[in-house]
């Protein structure tokens, strides 16, 4: 069995608003845990605070109650170690480096050598070869989801944050980046955990899936996704996927 | 056809409004419709450029240009480190944001004799020009450093980034437009800090030639003094306008 990477303990966070005496429970009494090279997918609608606990991952927040840890260490130790990738709904590049430097800018961020060779190489993983000097502006929005996600591999990371990356795109394009991250994470297997509200995005390319609830997030179900590695995107059209995804949204409709 | 050479509708309007400005001034002053003091424009043009003038007005140029010219710089040169300073430090955020509020609120016009008391004579117009500068530069830099997007923001801390690293990376980059807005903006802002400055005893200068021609009810001198004023801000602010359209295009 593999080693526990992602723990997270009797986690509730709370926020205080402004002008408002009582605090907004975002999420509460959330455990659980991610093995070492587990694809984990948090699933559940908008404001049930899948995004809190991705923030809570990458030491953006600290829990109120409860205990987050990464490898044995506190997400902040994980940051400064430069050893968390992550891509966001919004691609956040930055409009005045080309895609090439872009994809590098996390080297230059971990004080590390930017290594042509390595960052080649991630412009290939993500087929955007002869795109390299290309504005973000001159790009689709699925390609710079695929920068986004270059820049959020380069540093080799043991823990991948995914929150909505392909929330902005078109049904279409999403389908088409679900069939890439698939491929591109099997050759990795890096611990990732992506946050989404599209229960096929989850199960295609989820070991395990975790359904959350609405104010307060908590968690009402884990449902484990049988299908062997490397999958293929026939599964889509498989009974179990259907089945599967029916099951989820089943799930899903009960939290409203 | 006339789009084709002015491809922009506004540059048009521009035109047509400035000439028409032009004809009216013209008009007004040669019925003498304003009374004495304020002449045809072709009566100023003429007076502006008489050869027997061009040494007076050349040099008075070229002292207000070289005071606000210095002005603009030390004052860009404070403006763009204090705002660099908070953005590394916020600590020091309120305390200079209200120092810089507090420098605004005294007229220039007060700021001189202290410049005359502090710092020489001849300094002075360079003087009040920085202070103006400076606020401008601050306060367009201040909001440009800190208009990064809140993904960005986060994205650098995911990564481990030094607070430093970030604003190399991320803020100034991301400011450099502001930055250059408020630096065309503030160039006017210089030539009239030069030109009150010079009104504390600098030897030469355009705010000297309007002091003189004021005293001395020489108003074809007075105008000319005001349209030189005005065409060395227009030229810069110009050139600038052209640089910040080039700034918007790379950094955003």
């Amino acid at each position: 069995m593999s080693k526990v990477s992602i723990l997270i303990e009797n986690v509730t966070k709370s926020f205080s608003i402004k002008g408002n005496k009582e605090e907004v429970v975002a999420v509460e009494g959330i455990t659980l845990s991610v093995m070492q090279s587990e694809f984990v997918a948090l699933l559940g609608p908008s404001g049930c605070g899948k995004s809190t606990i991705l923030r809570l991952i990458s030491s953006l927040e600290t829990p109120t109650e409860g205990t987050v840890n990464i490898n044995g260490q506190l997400p902040r130790s994980m940051v400064s170690k430069h050893s968390l990738g992550v891509a966001f709904q919004d691609h956040a590049l930055l409009p005045w480096l080309s895609v090439w430097d872009n994809i590098a800018l996390p080297l230059d961020l971990a004080n590390r050598p930017i290594d042509t060779n390595l960052v080649n190489s991630l412009v290939d993983l993500v087929g955007l070869r002869g795109f390299e000097k290309a504005r973000p502006k001159q790009l689709s929005g699925g390609m710079r989801q695929r920068v986004s996600i270059a820049r959020a591999l380069i540093l080799s990371p043991e823990v991948l944050l995914l929150d909505e990356p392909f929330g902005a795109l078109d049904a279409v394009t999403r389908r088409l980046m679900n069939i890439e991250l698939q491929r591109i994470w099997t050759l990795q297997q890096i611990t990732t955990v992506l946050v989404t509200h599209s229960v096929e995005e989850a199960v295609f390319l989820a070991d395990r899936i975790f359904v959350l609830s609405v104010r307060p997030g908590k968690i009402i179900r884990e449902v484990l996704i049988p299908f062997d590695r490397p999958r293929d995107q026939l599964i889509m059209r498989s009974d179990e996927f259907h089945h599967i995804v029916d099951e989820l949204t089943e799930a899903l409709d009960s939290t409203e | 056809m006339l789009s084709q050479i002015f491809p922009n509708k506004n540059f048009i309007y521009g035109i047509l409004g400035l000439t028409s400005f032009f004809i009216f001034w013209q008009i007004i002053g040669h019925f003498q419709l304003a009374g004495l003091s304020l002449p045809s424009l072709t009566d100023v043009l003429n007076f502006l450029f008489d050869p027997e003038r061009h040494a007076l007005f050349i040099r008075a140029i070229g002292a207000t240009f070289q005071s606000a010219v210095m002005g603009f710089l030390a004052g860009a040169l404070v403006g763009i480190f204090l705002a660099s300073s908070v953005q590394i430090l916020p600590i020091l955020k309120n305390g200079s944001d209200r120092f810089a509020a507090v420098i605004n609120s005294v007229p220039s016009i007060a700021l001189g004799p202290i410049f005359l008391i502090l710092i020489d004579r001849e300094a002075t117009p360079a003087g009040v020009a920085s202070i103006h500068v400076f606020f401008i530069v601050y306060v367009s830099m201040s909001s440009g450093l800190s208009s990064a997007s809140r993904e960005h923001e986060d994205l650098f801390t995911i990564f481990g980034a030094s607070r430093i690293k970030q604003f190399w990376s991320l803020n100034l980059p991301y400011s450099a437009p502001a930055i250059v807005s408020g630096l065309r903006l503030s160039w006017p802002a210089a030539l009239i800090g030069a030109i009150i400055g010079e009104w504390f005893g600098a030897a030469r200068g355009i705010g000297i030639l309007i002091i003189n021609a004021m005293q001395n009810f020489q108003i074809n001198l007075l105008w000319s003094a005001v349209l030189l004023a005005a065409m060395m801000s227009l030229l810069f602010f110009g050139l600038m306008t052209f640089f910040e359209r080039l700034t918007y295009q790379r950094f955003r």
